[in-house]
């Protein structure tokens, strides 16, 4: 019985081989009638286009299009720039002429092998570029020896240069060359590898518009391979050119003021800032990013300068004039090949000189956030105008004491003397009657917790909490006291420079939901933005208290309002504590902000507009660490807009 | 058994039809390189000497012995595969590994280790499981575990030959035919999925194939140029190395993936003919070996080489003439490349084995 069952198992592979033999010469007959197809029914055909085959196509690459200011001047360009490439077909031995060419020009490994594969694909009278970025001195070297490098020739090609250095990087953003990734995404990208893309900034967010189209050419060549003749076959489309609204003659004073602070200057020459400079972590980091700018702070030690933010922008068009973050560093440098030293500096950098923080920095944004807790309250008729509370150094809540700023307190507050003073109590209470709810509506309609869409990539969106945030994100559900920290900006609050540069647009304005823009329309139409639906009483008696910060008897800034001749300011001060003062440090008094360590002392922060009356400006500024937002936050944003009306006028 | 009786039972047909294949390879080569033995063709022919006595020497192995190296030999395979994988964890396609000086690509020795350990598994099962599908699971897994890991590498050519290698040894061990066709079927639902999975330049050289002057310049470019260069050979071809295609470097690749172009560039239609012929003839032969020997494993490791080898042959044809996709397939015994080569020849030397120690005993019935 198993006899005859492994019989019939044989008897089943035998057929099956059988049928695989018929299968074999059947597939081969459709091989050879797919031979006699080609080579004997059409060989006319491909006779003659091998006759013809005599030309090559080459892609021509598009020319990148610029970033102007607004007043035209160049933010970023084109230069020319050397090529050195090969052709196979004049070459013996390629990875002989490839160590050859590396005792004289910088060649890595990885490249060396990048061209022989490129150079065993593809016909061999193409060239293949090796580099694009040579030195005078690497081509002066290459000319002298190039007679004894069959194959090897220059030629010329564009590369991205930003003239402004540091001033703009992180407006423009800039290019490096296109990453495997990019390629994988969209294939076109390998017919010019090449090519420099966009990474961040407005050259990442506009890539499409900037990049334009590559060409082609068609090269016609002898039966050697040699060209005879080019004859073009699709021109190269170039990028457009684009005008942002930055003005950079604004950007580099803007930059100038924020960097320095109330900070003062040294010579670099001492021997005790030279020595500073060896020993100091922070200062060898900062001189190591090429900027040769070292300062003294109050208690005459050596700093590096200020690192934060500030933003100017146009009330009415929305319009960023100025978009400053600090630390910068020199967008030159990504172009052609980051060097591993430079990529590293950046990279460990203690204060992070590749974040925009302007867009990505989420700050709590403590006292200007003031603003939108008063608006909520007044049009939810908690208060009035004339409601008041007593400000007596704290609030108790429940177990808990909350503290105002002013140890003694403030006395009787109403809305408009409780901005001007900055009374953390009278927030305390209406925002209680008010509730998160309502504060959080408010706070999304002037342009807080959400991403205002400005045409830079990274845009952080900061957090404004509610019920439903705190369930979804901490798991737990919201108590009134976290209602009270919120009600000055702190505990889960975060909103970044531009959104507090936005919320303080739509408060001077008044009427329209203004959102940020980098990009100049071409044709010159204005942009409609949705109604903002703010009763203005409201908003007057806020815009009132905010004029009061500056000049009231007790105003937070009174020391820094803009001189009546260019038509006064109005503005928050906001000073941010980055580390919770326990019960015990309270009661033994406080360290005093400049005595603590750099990483702990408080931000400093304004928001504001100019001038009153017809106001056009709004700008928010956070120095990092850099104390109290009334004597360090304030003078420089009145600086700023002092220099942003000289310009504009 | 004396040497002279094994000597005798070698399959010496199959060794002269792959020399011949190995003759057409080195002239071939020899022409790509413009009339030189440098840098292809001289090793070429080195390597296939070493191939014939690696045949002969595997014939005088018993063939018992290489059944029971079938399962070791998959598991240094497969780790084999893993060790390209982790050496190559970089980006980009990796595919050979380095053993003391030496390089090479596992994904090649895999294709004949994969037959082998099926062979083995089938011949192990009585013969009333394989009429229920349950038996043919374990057999699944071992075409797709090595079937992922060179696919990942990533080498769809390669890949692909394994796998079918695999299934044609499934098949041939008696799959009943209900479960062919629902296969075939499954296959084709399967395509959406599989091409999820490809990688942009693959699935760049599909949409090429698809249509190949939609980017001459690109993927497109290879496909194009050989078409030129076999259809303007005609009949009888331009002449040894006459060929205008290859000799001016139009045509990339040929001394390995495009070398049947060049073939036919120079040779035309009789040349590139005969060459077809001799592969029909070869993987016929070797069939035929699986009906004269005695056990399971012996057969269907035979059937299995001779698919294989026609596989080969079949994906580089089908490939160059326009008729698959560019998957990066060599044309065995022809193209330069020295692990295809010598796996071919230790699969010939297995047949080889096969044939001289696995023989019915005279008298016994042939079934």
């Amino acid at each position: 019985m198993e006899r005859t069952k492994t019989k019939d198992l044989r008897r089943t592979m035998s057929r099956r081989a059988l049928f695989l033999s018929g299968g074999s010469i059947l597939f081969t007959s459709f091989l050879v009638s797919r031979l006699y197809q080609l080579q004997v029914a059409q060989n006319s055909r491909y006779s003659r286009l091998s006759d013809r085959n005599q030309y090559d196509i080459k892609i021509v690459p598009p020319v990148r299009g610029r970033l102007f200011d607004i007043k035209n001047r160049l933010l970023a360009g084109n230069a020319e720039s050397f090529l050195l490439y090969l052709t196979p077909l004049y070459v013996d031995d390629v990875q002989k002429t490839l160590i050859d060419l590396a005792k004289i020009v910088n060649l890595s490994r990885d490249l060396q092998r990048d061209v022989i594969v490129a150079a065993r694909k593809g016909p061999s009278f193409r060239h293949i570029i090796i580099r694009d970025d040579l030195s005078q001195r690497e081509l002066a070297r290459l000319a002298v020896r190039s007679p004894l490098l069959n194959g090897v020739s220059f030629g010329k090609s564009l590369r991205r240069i930003y003239p402004q250095g540091s001033l703009a990087c992180h407006i423009t953003g800039y290019v490096s060359p296109i990453t495997a990734n990019e390629i994988d995404q969209n294939p076109v990208l390998a017919k010019t590898p090449y090519l420099a893309t966009g990474k961040v900034g407005v050259e990442l967010a506009q890539e499409e518009k900037l990049r334009g189209m590559s060409g082609r050419e068609r090269i016609e060549v002898n039966a050697l391979g040699h060209p005879i003749q080019v004859l073009r076959d699709t021109d190269a489309r170039s990028g457009e050119d684009l005008r942002l609204s930055i003005d950079i003659s604004i950007q580099v004073q803007a930059v100038e003021i924020l960097r320095r602070g109330n900070l003062k200057s040294v010579n670099l020459g001492t021997s005790e800032v030279q020595s500073a400079l060896s020993k100091d972590d922070d200062l060898k980091a900062h001189i190591a990013l090429g900027d040769d700018l070292i300062l003294r702070d109050a208690k005459d030690r050596l700093v590096p300068p200020e690192s934060g933010a500030a933003v100017v922008m146009d009330i009415q068009t929305g319009e960023i004039i100025s978009l400053v973050s600090l630390p910068m560093f020199d967008p030159n440098l990504f172009t052609g090949k980051l060097l591993t030293r430079d990529w590293k500096r950046l990279n460990m950098h203690p204060r992070k000189p590749l974040l925009n923080r302007v867009i990505s920095g989420q700050y709590a944004p403590g006292s200007t956030f003031k603003m939108v807790v008063g608006l909520a309250a007044l049009e939810a008729g908690v208060i009035n105008k004339n409601t008041t509370f007593n400000c007596s150094g704290d609030m108790e809540l429940g177990n808990a004491t909350f503290h105002c700023w002013r140890k003694g307190g403030h006395g009787m507050m109403n809305i408009i003397t409780a901005l001007e003073q900055s009374c953390d109590v009278f927030f305390y209470e209406i925002s209680l009657k008010t509730g998160i709810r309502k504060i959080k509506d408010m706070a999304h309609r002037l342009g807080l917790g959400d991403v205002t869409g400005i045409d830079l990539f990274g845009e952080k969106s900061g957090i404004i909490p509610s019920h439903e945030w705190k369930l979804a994100n901490q798991g737990s559900v919201w108590t009134p006291g976290e209602t009270v920290v919120s009600s000055i900006g702190q505990g889960y609050v975060l909103a970044t420079p531009l959104q507090l540069a936005v919320m303080t647009a739509r408060l001077s304005n008044g009427k329209s939901a203004v959102s940020p823009s980098l990009i100049k329309p071409q044709n010159g139409q204005q942009i409609l933005f949705p109604p903002l639906n703010i009763e203005p009483e409201a908003l007057s008696i806020i815009q009132e208290g905010m004029q009061r910060v500056m000049t009231g008897g007790l105003g937070t800034a009174r020391k820094y309002n803009l001189a009546k001749s260019f038509g006064g300011m109005a503005g928050k001060t906001g000073t941010v504590q980055v580390k919770r003062i326990t019960k015990a440090q309270r009661e033994k008094g406080i360290v005093k902000n400049i005595d603590r360590p750099w990483a702990e002392r408080d931000h400093a922060l304004f928001v504001g507009y100019a001038p009153i009356i017809k106001p056009r400006f709004a700008i928010s500024v956070i120095v990092e660490h850099g104390g109290s937002g009334s004597s360090t936050a304030a003078p420089i944003a009145r600086d700023i807009l002092i220099k942003t009306m000289q310009a504009k006028s | 058994m004396s040497v002279f009786k094994v000597l005798f039972r070698i399959p010496w047909h199959i060794l002269l039809l792959a020399a011949i294949l190995v003759l057409v390879g080195s002239l071939a080569l020899y022409s790509a390189s413009q009339g030189s033995w440098q840098p292809w063709a001289g090793r070429h022919s080195v390597r296939a000497v070493v191939g014939f006595t690696l045949v002969i020497g595997i014939a005088f192995i018993d063939f018992n012995f290489i059944k029971k190296l079938s399962y070791p030999i998959f598991f240094i395979a497969i780790l084999g595969l893993i060790a390209v994988m982790i050496s190559g964890s970089g980006q980009g396609v990796t595919r050979w590994i380095s053993i003391g000086g030496i390089t090479f690509q596992p994904s090649e020795p895999t294709k004949i280790a994969v037959i082998l350990a099926l062979a083995n598994y089938f011949s192990g099962q009585p013969h009333d499981r394989l009429r229920s599908i349950v038996w043919y699971i374990p057999a699944l897994f071992i075409v797709a575990i090595p079937f992922a890991l060179v696919l990942i590498q990533p080498d769809l050519g390669t890949a692909l030959m394994l796998f079918f290698g695999g299934i044609v040894v499934i098949f041939a061990a008696g799959l009943p035919w209900r479960y062919v066709l629902g296969a075939v079927v499954m296959a084709i639902a399967a395509i959406p999925v599989f091409w999820l999975q490809l990688h942009a330049y693959q699935k760049a050289r599909i949409m090429t194939f698809l249509s190949p002057e939609s980017d001459i310049l690109g993927a497109g470019y290879q496909i194009s140029q050989s078409k030129i260069a076999l259809g303007s050979g005609g009949l009888f071809g331009k002449g040894f190395l006459m060929g205008s295609q290859s000799q001016l470097n139009y045509l990339p690749e040929k001394q390995t993936d495009f070398v049947f172009t060049m073939i036919g560039e120079e040779f035309g239609f009789a040349g590139n003919g005969f060459i077809l012929l001799v592969y029909l003839l070869l993987s016929i032969s070797i069939l035929r070996i699986s009906f004269r020997v005695k056990s399971r494993f012996a057969q269907l490791t035979c059937i299995g080489i001779a698919m294989t080898v026609f596989f080969y042959m079949f994906v580089n044809v089908a490939m160059v003439t326009g008729l698959m996709p560019v998957v990066g397939a060599p044309l065995p015994l022809i193209s330069y490349g020295g692990t295809s080569m010598l796996t071919l020849f230790i699969s010939f030397g297995i047949v080889a084995s096969a044939n001289v120690h696995d023989r019915h005993s005279p008298g016994e019935k042939n079934y």
